[in-house]
């Protein structure tokens, strides 16, 4: 039955809640008359009553429109008319309009009260019906969306313990290799920092001596010079002496070979000297090295910090290795020396261990485009294709038990990324092999090096 | 609220009686059938209850006409107290405009009151209602039985929440017209801040409560 105005069923659009969406079942929704009874309830009532000498029944909504009408069309003269109002919920939601004929028999107000109580008993029966059926729906309805829901989240969780599991192994691995990188950074360091310290103390207690070998020396020499001053002189004048005595003194002059001492004192002392003044360049060298004075940050020549690192490596070059040196100009780089140092260091290291007799090594330097180039280039063995790709591994060494530790082109990578730059090793078996190391000038500033 | 028709001018307003099972909270609904008038309000309708136990719930409506002319119908529901009745609860809190807490005196059942608390608690929270603002009073039923709590101790426990407390015996007819009042007043003030009934539609609060809590002649 379609009646105007009449509403079906009690899902109606959220509009309240936002973000709910969809339609939601709100128990308690209102109701209309002619939601809660039906033709086939009413209208054998309808039918019972005309035969019961009705002539004309209607039933009405609250605002008067005809629901459910029987018998003849109303208006037609001698007829009683009584109406009873049918309540939902307590509010008056309708009626029901009953006409008989005047000279009927049946008593049309008893009539009519006990129509409108049997109707109204109807709507309340079938109100409860409808809210039981409701709010069964709402719950099952609600119970479902919570189990798909719960479904959505165990499924969400699942999926991600599934890729947790599977990237586990992969994790782990790389977790593994940053602590193994960290590990031997902290090492190296540790070592770097021990070796400056012991260098440090070192230099200082040769230093304090050399000082006063250095000063003693030259006061010698004076003194020597004053010694054989007096010495020529007193020669001078036994020589012209009598009975003998300049015979004797020549003979005791030749026999304490006086003459060869007198030459050669002044030239020891110069060669202790020169001795003394190398061993002051090497402690300067080595705790310029070590930086143990200037640990930190500075603007450096890279060619003279390559220069000191010859120097401390001096008695590691054999005699019959050829340095050749081509160096370019080059602008300051900002860094920690002792950093910088340690990569031509072991750079240098490895060319000198491996080509123990005749080396050749050739080092230039230069600047373009922004970045400094240092070459590392020896006539060695080369580095053959199968471990070529691993040589900046930790702990990868091709040297005996004890005389590698593996870490030393390792910490040379680390410090040249470090400052935003790469290194690159080009070898072939028995061509010998360059170590191109490439620094960004700028670099250098943004980056912390520790 | 369930239903706001402004040019219908239909409002349809909702209260709860929550509470644990066998709190009293359907005899609550009984009681206040029995003593206010029958003008305006409707039938109890008590739905599918076995055992004792209400397992849907209760409804007693009550309906009035503002003198702006406003029809205003009061829903009063009772939910099911029985923990797995959750998802009845969820359903029949919506939209309420205020809840009444039915709590059992007697000592036995201080847990389940509290745990029944809780669950209102969460449940408001799910169907998007704030505990802070929403009417509720809290009633503590079965006042006529021994081994209950002392009301001391209720009023030491409640009072610095500014709930209101009621004690009741709904078996006996007593504080259960008072609670429901209360909670009629409490309703009124949250409606007319958000919909202004005494300016748009000449509803006093007394006048409100006056019509919601009409005693039967003689009761």
């Amino acid at each position: 039955m379609d009646v105007p105005g009449c509403r079906k069923g009690d899902a109606r659009m959220n509009e309240d809640r936002e973000g709910a969406g969809g339609i939601e079942y709100v128990v308690g929704a209102e109701k209309r008359l002619c939601e809660i009874l039906g033709d086939e309830e009413i209208m054998p009532i309808l039918r019972s009553a005309l035969r019961a000498g009705v002539s004309r029944i209607e039933v009405r909504d609250s605002k008067g429109r005809v629901l459910w009408a029987c018998g003849d069309p109303t208006g037609g003269g001698g007829r009683a008319r009584e109406v009873a109002p049918l309540c939902l919920e307590g509010e008056p939601a309708g009626s029901i309009m009953v006409e008989i004929p005047s000279s009927g028999r049946l008593r049309l107000r008893d009539f009519t009260g006990l129509l409108s109580e049997v109707m109204n008993t109807m709507i309340t029966n079938n109100l409860k019906r409808m809210l039981t059926a409701e709010i069964h729906t709402t719950v099952v309805d609600q119970t479902h969306e919570e189990l798909i829901e719960t479904n959505r989240r165990l499924r969400a969780s699942e999926s991600r313990y599934r890729e947790l599991a599977e990237s586990l192994d992969r994790k782990v691995q790389e977790r593994t290799e940053e602590l193994k990188r960290i590990h031997t950074r902290l090492i190296q360091q540790e070592k770097a920092a021990s070796i400056g310290l012991l260098a440090a103390g070192v230099a200082h207690e040769i230093n304090t001596p050399l000082g006063f070998i250095s000063s003693n020396l030259n006061t010698l020499k004076r003194y020597m010079s004053r010694f054989t001053e007096m010495l020529d002189f007193y020669r001078g004048i036994v020589g012209e002496a009598g009975d003998g005595v300049a015979e004797e003194a020549a003979k005791k002059w030749s026999d304490l070979k006086l003459g060869f001492v007198v030459r050669d004192v002044g030239e020891l002392i110069s060669q202790s000297l020169d001795g003394a003044e190398r061993v002051r360049r090497i402690v300067a060298d080595l705790k310029g090295f070590s930086h143990v004075d200037d640990s930190k940050e500075d603007v450096v020549d890279l060619n003279t910090e390559i220069e000191r690192t010859f120097s401390v490596l001096a008695h590691e070059i054999p005699e019959d290795a050829e340095i050749e040196r081509d160096y370019g100009s080059l602008p300051g780089f900002l860094c920690d020396p002792a950093l910088v140092c340690q990569v031509f260091l072991n750079i240098i290291l490895n060319s000198l261990q491996a080509k123990k007799g005749g080396l050749k090594l050739h080092v230039s330097t230069r600047f373009a485009g922004g970045d400094i180039t240092v070459a590392f280039t020896d006539n060695g063995p080369g580095i053959p294709d199968d471990i070529r790709g691993r040589i900046f591994e930790p702990f990868f060494t091709t040297k005996d038990v004890g005389e590698g530790t593996g870490l030393g082109l390792t910490v040379t990578r680390d410090i040249v990324t470090a400052y935003g730059g790469d290194i690159e090793v080009e070898s072939r078996p028995g061509a010998g092999t360059t170590f191109l190391v490439r620094l960004p000038a700028e670099g250098g500033r943004d980056v912390e090096v520790r | 609220m369930i239903e706001f028709d402004r040019e219908e001018k239909r409002m349809v307003l909702k209260l709860v009686f929550y509470g644990p099972a066998l709190s009293g909270k359907t005899t609550n609904l009984l009681r206040l059938h029995d003593l206010l008038a029958r003008e305006g309000r409707g039938e109890l309708m008590v739905l599918d209850t076995r055992d004792d136990r209400t397992i849907f719930f209760d409804l007693l409506p009550f309906f009035l006409v503002t003198p702006g002319g406003l029809k205003i119908k009061l829903k009063v529901y009772t939910v099911p107290g029985q923990v797995k009745h959750d998802a009845t609860r969820k359903a029949v809190l919506q939209r309420a405009d205020g809840v009444a807490f039915i709590a059992d005196s007697r000592l036995s059942e201080t847990a389940n009151n509290y745990s029944s608390f809780e669950n209102l608690e969460k449940n408001l929270a799910f169907v998007g209602i704030d505990i802070e603002t929403v009417p509720l009073v809290i009633q503590f039923n079965k006042r006529d039985l021994s081994e209950i709590v002392p009301e001391t101790d209720i009023e030491r426990l409640w009072r610095p929440t500014g709930i209101p407390v009621f004690m009741a015996s709904a078996l006996q007819g007593w504080g259960v017209v008072e609670t429901f009042g209360r909670l009629v007043e409490l309703t009124y003030d949250a409606v007319d801040r958000k919909w202004g009934l005494r300016e748009g539609y000449g509803l006093e609060r007394e006048e409100f409560v006056r019509r919601l809590t009409l005693r039967e002649q003689g009761r």
